[in-house]
């Protein structure tokens, strides 16, 4: 009997409009009253509204009564476009018979459009397009419908527009996903078998799963299993999301809906394993998904030492949250001790960063990111590194091999050039061009994971207006001519600052980074020297002479308040320095390396 | 035993708004001139009401704005206020802040035949260029018949206040500037470092790369000259920004709290600002002024039409010192006042924060308080220690006079 389920996700690319339709599905069937209504409700965490940003996906439940007199149970799911967070999408699909397709009609098709497309399409899913943001004048729906129907086939006219913001035709995305969505076709009879697509932590529900039920049924009364890790618990209680959580009786089969665990660490409740029920278990766990891997390392450190331990615990705090978190504690010579932590990308990373701040209050350091290296020793063995810090002595290493991509630049086709020019520099290769609609060329290439965290993407976005727009996938290991790039601060090195570079750009990224370095290391109370050395040589130096003056002036009609303020507020800045020895480091500097790029 | 009181009083009329001036202070409201007047003696007559026993008061302190541009009148009428309301102090310092391009002979005798002894002249500079870009309403003649005028009505104790740091200026420039004022032979100088404030002209132009940031460290240099060459002259440098003409050894005040501790200064010391840096009381009164006085730190309403409408009105006063005027308070705890006595007391560079004063004022001694800021800023050579008489005297050092905010930055905890 789940005839009138119907499970959905919307997908898109970044920023083209899924959150701000979600909204007005809810207001279309009552979910949400208009009273209730805010922008983008199902961003709730903080971070998300104020960068208008869908970070996490989000599951939620709608009663439709439709045209064809039926009354449905709509199973809906956010998710982000930001191609960092690309794997929340693929949980989501699974959880899905149908997926509505949002473009932006003046943005046309982009990167993570085919990227989640793609994904959509392999993993069997009723694709509805949808045209967004036609209420825009320089709306292009007609030229967008002509690439969609290009791309998916299908009838030009038959795409729907829609303006998400003013409701406009909503309503027939809601018919569309009624008429063309299968219904889910899993039976209640048989054992339970539920596909844990998300999780959150809850202080007084634990671990709370967000389970797609493919068979069988789940109730709060019963015993569940988790396939992978063999923990059975009782569930505290089993709900749908309407949109906030509510607790039912029982989830059924084809049903999207939570199950409260109670369990206090997610690594007991995994993202992709298989819920079943322990007296009656399924024989087989569903097909798993993949966890995503990071790609990008990087230190964190408390700006204060004493604060490690509630880094620590605001580290495992977002882990319950945010399974693609990694971290491992970390010592480093020139700063102490922290924890080197692994992204999905830099989205993620500043993401990461932000919560640490504000959702736990502290004044944390992040070095600059890394990839992962393979460094041949002499010996015959193979280390795996994260951080330049790692890096062993020159004469040790016979080979150092770092990550390559696969990219895919979507763009109009009058960028071709200055992409061309940016990926060369960053020592890609081109290999091939496609036209996936009339108005698009698709340019892919090879290029060293490492060249593109520093600042690829923003350079891409400025060459080319905003429109191009990237997607990547991991190709290979591949050796080539690296070396440390160290930096010395009062002559000792600094370990949080190196960096691995390429040969031929050492001798210039050392002299840049000394010249950016300069200018983010405030003056001190004594002259610091900076220098940058590589392959044994000193290639830069810089003096930051010492400060001579810094004094307020007038204690004006004896407002001692202000002055008081004036300076609290300086010694607040001064706390959120890094102590380097006796230098004060400001977190800028630890990223001047990312910013070598666009020189 | 009681330490006599300071009165200051906020005249924020100004003629022309100077273009890096960020104080409480408005153009073009003279209409008001005199209603304001009239509230700021219904704030003083409130203050005074407010408390049986007479209140003592050593130094007196008009400042803007521009008080100059006040008639005589109107003094008549504010001065009769304070007397009635306080109980003023026989040698009692009563100064005003005068701009140089406001004054005449005649006002400046009435001025003394009231009772006013000490005028502070706002030159800022004798450069013809600086004064244009500062916005001044005066030029370098107006200072120098500013001066003899003052000297020809009686006032024997004169500040000039100069300004330097200033966008394009040289180190000859400031000099120059230098040697001309010094030829006027004040009693005292006031010398600021210009700081670009927000939401002023030169906040603006500098953030938009119209006019060039000042240099530092020319400005650290400019500073060094001006103190060997004031030493020279026969000034005693004795706070951060402030020199005193050195004439016979004059015994202050200070023995509340110790009376082991004197120091001997210059006659001409202003006893007013001493008051400030040594964290003791003061009244504020008029629109922004500021005070601290009954434990709490409190300031009046801005706008002049604001805090005239409030005096007018009246109505219960919160507490003692403060009126209807009053916007903010903040209690000060003993804690919160031993940090405010380092930030202010190491101003004072010869004075300094004596142990014993301190240990008197707290019943815990400057080590015991704070050795752990104490030994790093020893240790940056940013203070020293120093005996005088029998108490051991915590005081900036040479180098650390021009990058105070650096020690006293480490004694505000933050409570
Ligand atoms: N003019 C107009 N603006 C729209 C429309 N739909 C969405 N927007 C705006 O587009 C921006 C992005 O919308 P979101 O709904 O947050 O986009 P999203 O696809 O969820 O973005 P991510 O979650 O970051 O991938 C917001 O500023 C919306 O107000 C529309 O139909 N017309
Ligand atoms: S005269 Fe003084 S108070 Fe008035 S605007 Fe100029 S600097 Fe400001
Ligand atoms: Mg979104």
């Amino acid at each position: 009997m789940t005839d009138h389920i119907r499970n959905f996700c919307i997908i898109a690319h970044v920023d083209h409009g899924k959150s701000t339709l979600a909204d007005r599905l809810l207001q279309v069937t009552g979910t949400i009253s208009d009273r209730d209504m805010t922008e983008q409700v199902l961003d709730t965490m903080d971070l998300e509204r104020e960068k208008g940003v869908t970070i996490k996906a989000s599951a939620v439940r709608m009663n439709y009564h439709a045209a064809d007199g039926r009354d449905y149970e709509l199973n809906l799911i956010d998710t982000p476009g930001h191609v960092d967070f690309g794997y929340e999408v693929s949980r989501a699909l699974n959880a899905c018979e149908g997926a509505v397709l949002v473009v932006d009609a003046t943005q046309g098709i982009e990167a993570q459009t085919l990227a989640n497309l793609y994904q959509a399409l392999s993993a069997d899913l009723e694709i509805i397009p949808v045209i967004n943001k036609i209420d825009l004048p320089s709306a292009r729906p007609d030229e967008v419908a002509e690439d969609i129907a290009a791309l998916i086939g299908g009838n030009a006219a038959e795409v729907i527009r829609i303006s998400a913001k003013s409701g406009l035709n909503v309503e027939q995305v809601l018919e569309a996903v009624v008429r063309k969505v299968p219904p889910p076709s899993g039976e209640d009879q048989k054992p339970a078998r539920a596909l844990v697509f998300d999780s959150h932590y809850d202080s007084y529900k634990g671990v709370v799963c967000y389970v797609r039920v493919i068979e069988g049924t789940l109730s709060a009364n019963e015993t569940i299993r988790l396939m992978a890790t063999g923990v059975e618990v009782k569930p505290i209680e089993v709900g749908i999301f309407a949109p906030t959580m509510k607790p039912v009786s029982r989830l059924k089969a084809g049903e999207v809906g939570y199950v409260a665990t109670g369990l206090k660490t997610v690594h007991d409740a995994r993202v992709g394993d298989t819920i079943t029920q322990a007296n009656a278990p399924a024989a087989e766990p569903l097909p798993g998904y993949f966890h995503p891997k990071p790609m990008v390392f990087a230190g964190i450190y408390p700006v204060d030492a004493e604060d490690y331990s509630d880094l620590r615990e605001s580290l495992e705090k977002l882990q319950l949250n945010d399974a693609s978190l990694t971290y491992e504690p970390e010592t480093s010579q020139a700063i102490g001790f922290g924890f080197r932590a692994g992204f999905l990308g830099l989205f993620h990373m500043e993401i990461i960063q932000e919560r640490i701040e504000r959702e736990y209050d502290l004044d944390v350091l992040f070095t600059a990111p890394s990839v992962e290296y393979e460094v041949g020793m002499s010996t015959g063995e193979t280390l795996r590194i994260d951080s330049p810090a790692q890096l062993p002595d020159e004469s040790k290493v016979t080979e150092i091999r770092e990550p390559w991509m696969n990219i895919e630049i979507i763009t109009p086709t009058d960028f071709y050039g200055t992409i061309m020019d940016l990926v060369i520099k960053r020592r890609g290769t081109f290999k091939s061009q496609e036209y996936p609609a009339p108005h698009r060329v698709q340019l892919n290439f090879e290029i060293p994971l490492a060249e593109l965290i520093v600042d690829f993407f923003d350079e891409l976005k400025s060459r080319t207006k905003g429109y191009a727009s990237l997607d990547y996938q991991f190709l290979a290991y591949r050796a080539d001519a690296l070396q440390k790039l160290e930096i010395l601060v009062n002559g000792e090195p600094v370990d949080a600052l190196a960096a691995i570079v390429h040969e031929k750009d050492a001798y210039h990224k050392g002299q840049a980074l000394i010249t950016k370095l300069k200018d983010l290391i405030p003056r001190q109370l004594f002259d610091v020297a900076i220098q940058a050395s590589s392959g044994g040589r000193i290639i830069s130096r810089a003096n930051v002479k010492a400060m001579r003056k810094d004094v307020l002036a007038k204690c004006y009609g004896g407002d001692i308040s202000r002055k008081k303020k004036l300076l609290e507020k300086q010694k607040k800045g001064k706390r959120r320095m890094k102590m380097v020895g006796n230098v004060e480091i400001p977190q800028e500097a630890f990223m001047a390396v990312l910013k070598l790029g666009a020189d | 035993m009681d330490v006599p009181y300071a009165v200051y009083l906020h005249i924020p009329f100004c003629r022309h708004r100077c273009a890096y001036c960020d104080f409480n202070t408005y153009a073009g409201q003279e209409d008001s001139l005199s209603s304001y007047v009239q509230a700021l003696c219904n704030e003083i007559q409130a203050v005074g009401a407010g408390v049986s026993l007479p209140v003592r008061v050593g130094s007196i302190f008009f400042g803007g704005g521009t008080p100059s541009l006040l008639t005589s009148a109107h003094f008549r009428d504010i001065f009769q206020s304070l007397y009635r309301a306080f109980e003023i102090l026989p040698d009692a310092e009563i100064s005003m802040e005068a701009n140089p391009g406001t004054v005449t002979l005649a006002a400046l005798e009435q001025l003394r035949a009231l009772g006013m002894n000490r005028l502070s002249f706002g030159v800022q500079s004798a450069n013809p260029n600086e004064l244009r870009l500062l916005e001044r309403i005066h030029d370098y003649s107006d200072v120098v018949n500013a001066v003899l005028w003052a000297r020809r009505a009686g006032f024997d104790n004169l500040n000039l206040d100069l300004m330097y740091g200033l966008p394009e200026q040289t180190l000859a420039d400031w000099q120059k500037t230098v040697n001309l004022v010094t030829g006027l032979d004040p009693q005292h100088f006031s010398a600021y470092a210009l700081t670009l404030e927000h939401g002023t002209p030169f906040g603006r132009w500098a953030s938009r790369g119209l006019m060039p940031t000042p240099d530092p460290d020319l400005a650290a240099e400019m500073a060094e000259w001006v103190r060997d060459f004031w030493a020279e002259q026969g000034y005693e440098h004795y706070e951060i920004s402030n020199w005193a003409k050195i004439n016979d050894g004059f015994k202050m005040q200070n023995e509340k709290f110790d009376s082991s501790f004197r120091i001997y200064y210059s006659a001409f010391v202003c006893r007013h600002n001493l008051q400030y840096w040594r964290n003791l009381p003061y009244f504020g009164l008029g629109a922004g002024a500021h005070g601290y006085a009954g434990g709490v730190r409190y300031s009046n309403v801005l706008r002049i039409k604001t805090y005239i409408e409030r005096v007018r009105a009246g109505g219960a006063a919160v507490r003692w010192p403060l009126t209807a005027a009053a916007v903010n308070q903040i209690p000060i705890h003993r804690e919160t006042e031993m940090d405010e006595t380092m930030m202010t007391g190491l101003r004072l560079v010869q004075e300094g924060v004596a142990d014993a004063a301190f240990t008197a004022r707290f019943g815990v001694s400057l080590r015991e308080m704070y050795g752990r800021e104490i030994d790093e800023l020893l240790g940056f050579g940013l203070v020293e220690w120093k005996t005088s008489g029998d108490s051991g005297v915590l005081r900036l050092t040479r180098r650390g006079w021009l990058l105070g905010n650096q020690v006293f930055m480490r004694f505000l905890r933050g409570y």
